[in-house]
């Protein structure tokens, strides 16, 4: 059986579907306590489109590890000591400067895997999400030897590393569309 | 659902992916990646995803078109029910999924719809529910109005229903749109037309119900979600 075909989300995803604290991590519900088992950063960034315009109304969604690089699923064969009160998927929207924020803890690596986060974008314009990863700079021997980087010519890696910033979080930018060297790059998995 | 969750997820097969960017949809010719996309092998992070999303994301909004009990929307009143499965057939129980629409004069109930069709007081045309164990799922709601898109080219878009389904892994995250048989405007929908494949093309619209089986309460229609992923060892007869 073949799987349906994706759309675009169009540019009205309802407001509502949003609600403060989806974009989260650490929290398995709205109201439940942040889990501490780890380092609490803040991802931070614009998704822009061609020419480096916003891409408003954009929305992200974030997937990742916890911090000992383990996740809550029966394909992880340590789901059972997974962080019970980190949940590790979040969604945000961009603002009018096409920017988003996710609150996590740093994950940890996995397998042959350097600490990283799926992101996935949607958008108008976009017919289906587009998939990227962000990685961490001061993980430097990790990422020499992560297999996914390698797949990506040389001079495009720079574009998947967040910036720390000076306020405990990174900033990653998302250029949706641009040359070679400004796109990010983006995977088929 | 645990120990069976779709664990093999095979590239789609040819026609299934929308052609982009798309033609006929300026705003693809700026937002879809120019570079090619880079061929991943998935692994732990992509096969996996949210388990129980329901708690971070409410559910149970299944009553679209009488939100205030004794003040039903305007419009043909209609009912969206189906299945979740994956590649094999199987039901995805506790997926997460999401609809939203226009209302009956084509109109959506967001900041960013700015046209003059009217909003009715009784629709706001969205909710979530979560998939019982056999995969089901099922609104209430309005068949919603078509609607021009703005730009130079006259284009309206058919009335379709948008879908947002999150299942057992990130893999399986689908965003797609469903249409009404027989619709005139669908083979002029640059967004429905994007499918290359006729046949994926027909699976996205829904199949009426006889209204023998559903009685003079509203029409029916049934439509099966079918996400990616399979068992990771297939079945031998
Ligand atoms: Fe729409």
């Amino acid at each position: 059986m073949t799987p349906l075909s994706s759309h675009t989300v169009g540019p009205f995803f309802p407001e509502a579907f949003i609600r403060e604290g989806d974009n989260d991590l650490t929290r398995t519900t709205t109201d439940a306590p942040p889990s501490r088992r780890g380092t609490p950063i803040r991802l931070n960034g614009r998704v822009l489109r061609e020419g480096g315009l916003p891409c408003i109304n954009a929305i992200l969604e974030a997937w990742q590890a916890d911090a000992a690089g383990r996740f809550h699923h029966p394909a992880d064969p340590e789901e059972a000591q997974a962080d019970p009160e980190f949940l590790g998927w979040g969604r945000a929207r961009t603002d009018a400067e096409g920017r988003y924020e996710f609150h996590t803890l740093l994950p940890g690596a996995f397998l042959d895997r350097a600490p990283h986060v799926n992101l996935l974008v949607m958008a108008s314009g976009l017919m289906q999400p587009v998939a990227t990863t962000l990685f961490f700079p001061e993980f430097a021997a990790a990422n020499a030897t992560d297999p996914v980087l390698a797949l990506v010519p040389p001079s495009r890696r720079p574009r998947l590393f967040a910036t720390p910033d000076n306020a405990g979080g990174y900033r990653f930018d998302i250029r949706l569309r641009g040359s070679a060297d400004e796109e990010t790059p983006f995977f088929e998995d | 659902m645990a120990e069976d969750a779709p664990a093999r997820f095979d590239p789609l097969p040819p026609g299934i992916a929308p052609i982009v960017p798309t033609p006929g949809y300026p705003s693809t010719f700026t937002h879809t990646p120019s570079q090619p996309l880079i061929r991943r092998p998935p692994g732990r992070g992509e096969i996996t995803g949210p388990l129980a999303l329901h708690r971070k994301l409410p559910c149970g909004e299944a009553n679209l078109a009488e939100p205030i009990p004794g003040r039903p929307a305007v419009g043909q009143l209609i009912h969206i029910a189906g299945q979740v499965l994956d590649e094999d057939g199987r039901p995805i129980p506790d997926a997460v999924v999401e609809l939203w629409q226009a209302n009956a004069a084509g109109r959506y109930a967001h900041a960013s719809d700015t046209r003059s069709a009217p909003l009715d007081p009784n629709f706001i045309g969205q909710g979530r529910v979560r998939t019982d164990a056999e995969g089901r799922y099922g609104f209430f709601t309005m068949r919603p109005g078509a609607y021009p898109v703005p730009g130079e080219a006259v284009w309206w878009r058919p009335p379709h229903l948008h879908f947002c389904v999150l299942g057992p892994a990130s893999l399986s995250r689908l965003v797609t749109q469903m249409f009404f048989p027989g619709d005139p405007l669908n083979p002029l929908d640059h967004i429905f037309m994007a499918v290359p494949d006729a046949a994926a093309r027909e699976r996205l619209i829904a199949r009426p119900l006889p209204p023998s089986e559903i009685g003079s309460g509203w029409l029916g229609y049934r439509h099966d979600i079918l996400l990616r992923g399979r068992r990771a060892t297939p079945v031998l007869a």
